[in-house]
């Protein structure tokens, strides 16, 4: 069979098919989201984006209830959201495999934390596999199904970063028969399925048995791996440290774990016995380091590898290096700190911003105008926080926005203020904190900023925008509809490129005492693609005053010390037209 | 040299990722032992973005490369090529640049200065050896759609005669990617990519 350069994640999705995954559901989230883009392309397997991760979980736990594989996908924090079922799943086993996909975030590319899930695994006591490239993301996630059946848990394949958006080679393998095989009738257990305190009690030392089980299976298991090479240097590794670990130790040897829950304690031991000293090298936390103290094996990690960010071999080298481990300088550290050739200017920083006429950014620029506090929550809005807008105030997790503007408000703080959230996080985790805004009679101004899809994360579809993850057509959930329903009798709807009608409704909405809602919609640029003709200044009225720079938008640039717009980047929406006091600014004929 | 490897450097929206993968599925094709790291996510709206690109013969490596030990340089835009440069070039590195600018929000307010580009030549030339300049803004034009800057750089790459990769190879990694009016426009580009570079490669091929 052929070979095929595959993304982590691209390898998880095919590995889940090649296991005959029947029932997929995932949020997206990154470095998660490309699974469940590909595991939908596959023929014989039904895959959706859930509102949320728990609500994913939950499907797939009901389809391995119902006898079918299943598996759900998400971001590390994604987990903290389906935590609840995670949990509930680990005691009540299933009838079919049931495989969690957990994508971690080290270095924080793009999360808002870096937490350690593999602590998840410890917690919920269900065994968790690590790979380190994308051929072992294939064969994991395809090995995690049978796993699944044969100890009845879920299990839990914990990614990172740099291997669901790293490319390798993967081994393509015969496909699985597409046919779905016909159910037996529903199994009714309900000491096994009914999580009430009586039942669960009887769960829990099944529960520690399994573990038990686990451990000694994962003993024997091959991927689990002693690599020996010169014993005087024992590395314990896993995951995408084994790569940069493997690189810079060519001569060491290595024990590879393949699971890092429940672990192959017996296997660690043979393998500490066998090498003159134990070095652990691993992301993030001291997980395995802390667990091998506890059996007894003398070992050291955090004291040379940091705790913080992602590793890179360069930085592991560095490390090794001033640990003793091998000799010579900390070259990378040496490079850094040694006086680089110095430069005739300065280079500026370039964050991730607003794309050119997103709409966002008319919103923003009105609640900066109003010197509101805006209480906000996660997506490509989140970009308002940056210079010059200024215009975002707090960002906690998916859908905090309006619980904490209820909570500002409750504690009395006079200040004008909004909640401001996006359409796929409103359907997320937005509508339980819009109920308690209701009925404990607050008066919080929610802005829902609706560009009908879920942008950030590269453009999924979601309850709102009217198609599925299969690109079917489906009910267009208004959230106007949801706001009125549970109660909210003050609800408008506005353009956010349209500065006149929003600056009006914003201030209604600041000024009543009521619970209120805006929805600000306009399609993401990137997505609806809607270019009209580009915009120019006209350098005879234009008087430099500036304003168009408060905006942040990328062809608005200084050219020859006057104000101008880049025609190649300018996309015509118009905004800035609107804004400008001279009427210097007009389309292009 | 057991690995060859290549950074690509620009801007969120550029097209990094896809020129990325043309590369490293040419290499792939041709027997090579590929890893690829890319940025996704937040990065992408208008940030730095940074593809690392391995090719190994044997076993393959991991996916980031050290700081100081990029070969080659391909760099979307100017001054995001001297910012990976300063930390992943060397005297021996060679780099190919679009000098088209792309300019960050602290320039666009007014809270910054974009470096000027003989600046930014100067800086490229303190930690390379080659630097090949693609006008890759007018050529993509030329091919009839400006976001094929990508595609007309990686043609330029592979132009070089810097990878040790054949033009045939990236062509028909195209055609597995496109299609249609796409693939024609992707196709002129990687052309016009390929042509602009051919006589200054043969002019450096003996550094």
């Amino acid at each position: 069979m052929e070979k095929k350069l595959m993304s982590g994640n691209e390898a998880i999705a095919y590995g889940a098919y090649l296991g005959r995954v029947r029932v997929a559901a995932a949020y997206p989230g990154t470095p998660s989201p490309e699974i469940l883009e590909n595991l939908v392309t596959y023929p014989g397997v039904y895959a959706e984006w859930a509102p949320n991760e728990k609500v994913a979980v939950d499907v797939a736990a009901g389809a391995a209830y119902a006898g079918r594989r299943a598996l759900a996908a998400m971001k590390h924090v994604g987990l903290n959201v389906a935590a609840d079922s995670l949990f509930y799943t680990s005691y009540t086993g299933m009838q079919a495999g049931l495989v969690i996909i957990t994508c971690d975030d080290p270095a924080m590319h793009s999360s808002q934390n870096e937490q350690d899930n593999r602590h998840y695994a410890r917690f919920a006591k269900v065994p968790m596999l690590e790979p380190s490239y994308s051929e072992e993301a294939k064969q994991f996630t395809k090995l995690a199904f049978d796993i699944s059946e044969a100890f009845d848990t879920p299990v839990l394949v914990r990614s990172t970063t740099r291997i669901s958006h790293s490319e390798s080679i993967v081994q393509m393998e015969e496909p699985p028969s597409p046919t779905w095989e016909e159910l037996p009738p529903y199994k009714r257990d309900p000491v096994k399925y009914v999580m009430v305190p009586a039942n669960a009690r009887r769960r829990h030392p099944i529960i520690e048995e399994r573990l038990g089980k686990l451990a000694a299976y994962f003993e024997g298991l091959d991927i689990n791996r002693i690599e020996m090479g010169d014993p005087a240097l024992g590395i314990v590794t896993s995951g995408v440290s084994y790569q940069h670990a493997r690189e810079v130790f060519p001569e060491a040897s290595f024990l590879k774990l393949g699971t890092v829950w429940p672990l192959p304690v017996n296997k660690i031991r043979e393998f500490a016995s066998r090498v003159k000293r134990v070095v652990v090298i691993e992301e993030l936390d001291p997980f395995l380091e802390e667990q091998l103290r506890l059996i007894g094996v003398e070992c050291t990690g955090k004291k040379i590898f940091p705790i913080l960010g992602e590793f890179n071999s360069g930085l592991v080298r560095d490390c090794a290096r001033r640990g003793g481990l091998i000799a010579g300088e900390a070259a990378q550290e040496a490079a850094a700190t040694a006086p680089s050739p110095p430069l005739a200017a300065e280079l500026p920083p370039r964050p991730p911003m607003l794309c050119p006429g997103c709409a966002h950014r008319g919103m923003f620029y009105v609640l900066q105008h109003y010197k509101a506090v805006v209480l906000g929550d996660i997506g490509c809005y989140t970009l308002g926080a940056a210079p010059p807008l200024l215009a975002l105030h707090t960002c906690g997790c998916m859908g905090a926005s309006i619980g904490v503007a209820h909570g500002v408000d409750k504690a009395g703080c006079k200040d004008r203020k909004v909640a401001v959230i996006g359409d796929s996080t409103f359907f997320h985790a937005g509508i339980p904190p819009l109920i308690d805004v209701v009925y404990n009679k607050g008066a919080t101004t929610v802005i829902v900023l609706d560009n009908r899809i879920t942008a950030m994360t590269g453009h999924q579809d979601h309850p709102g925008s009217g198609r599925t993850l299969a690109k079917e057509p489906t009910v267009d959930i208004k959230i106007e509809d949801v706001a009125r329903a549970v109660g909210f009798q003050k609800v408008d709807v506005v353009d956010p490129l349209d500065f006149k009608a929003t600056r009006a409704i914003v201030k209604e909405h600041l000024e009543s005492n009521e619970p209120s809602l805006i929805v600000a919609r306009h399609p993401c640029v990137l997505y609806a693609r809607e270019f009209k003709k580009p915009y120019q200044i006209d350098p005879e009225k234009c008087n430099d005053c500036g304003i168009c720079r408060r905006i942040g938008c990328a062809p608005l640039i200084r050219a020859d010390g006057k104000m101008a717009i880049d025609q190649l980047l300018c996309i015509g929406c118009g905004f800035c037209a609107q804004i400008c006091g001279r009427k210097a600014i007009t389309q292009v004929a | 040299m057991s690995v060859l490897n290549i950074v690509i450097a620009g801007v969120g929206g550029q097209g990094n990722v896809m020129a990325c993968q043309i590369i490293g599925m040419a290499a792939v094709e041709e027997g090579w032992q590929v890893s690829a790291a890319d940025t996704f996510g937040v990065s992408q709206r208008g940030g730095a973005v940074m593809s690392h690109l391995r090719l190994a013969r044997g076993r393959p490596y991991g996916p980031l490369i050290p700081a100081g030990e990029a070969h080659l340089v391909l760099g979307l835009e100017p001054l995001e090529t001297v910012r990976v440069l300063r930390r992943y070039g060397n005297q021996q590195t060679r780099v190919m640049v679009n000098t088209r600018p792309n300019y960050p929000l602290a320039v666009l307010c007014g809270a910054a200065v974009y470096p000027d580009l003989n600046v930014l030549r100067e800086a490229i030339g303190a930690h390379s050896a080659v630097m090949v300049e693609v006008p890759a803004d007018r050529l993509a034009a030329e091919a009839g759609n400006l976001v094929t800057q990508n595609v007309v750089m990686t043609g330029a790459l592979a132009g070089s005669g810097w990878l040790p990769l054949r033009l045939a190879t990236f062509e028909r990694v195209l055609a597995s990617l496109f299609k249609g009016a796409v693939l024609e426009s992707n196709l002129r580009a990687f052309r016009l990519g390929v042509a602009a570079l051919a006589p200054e490669a043969t002019a450096v091929a003996g550094v």
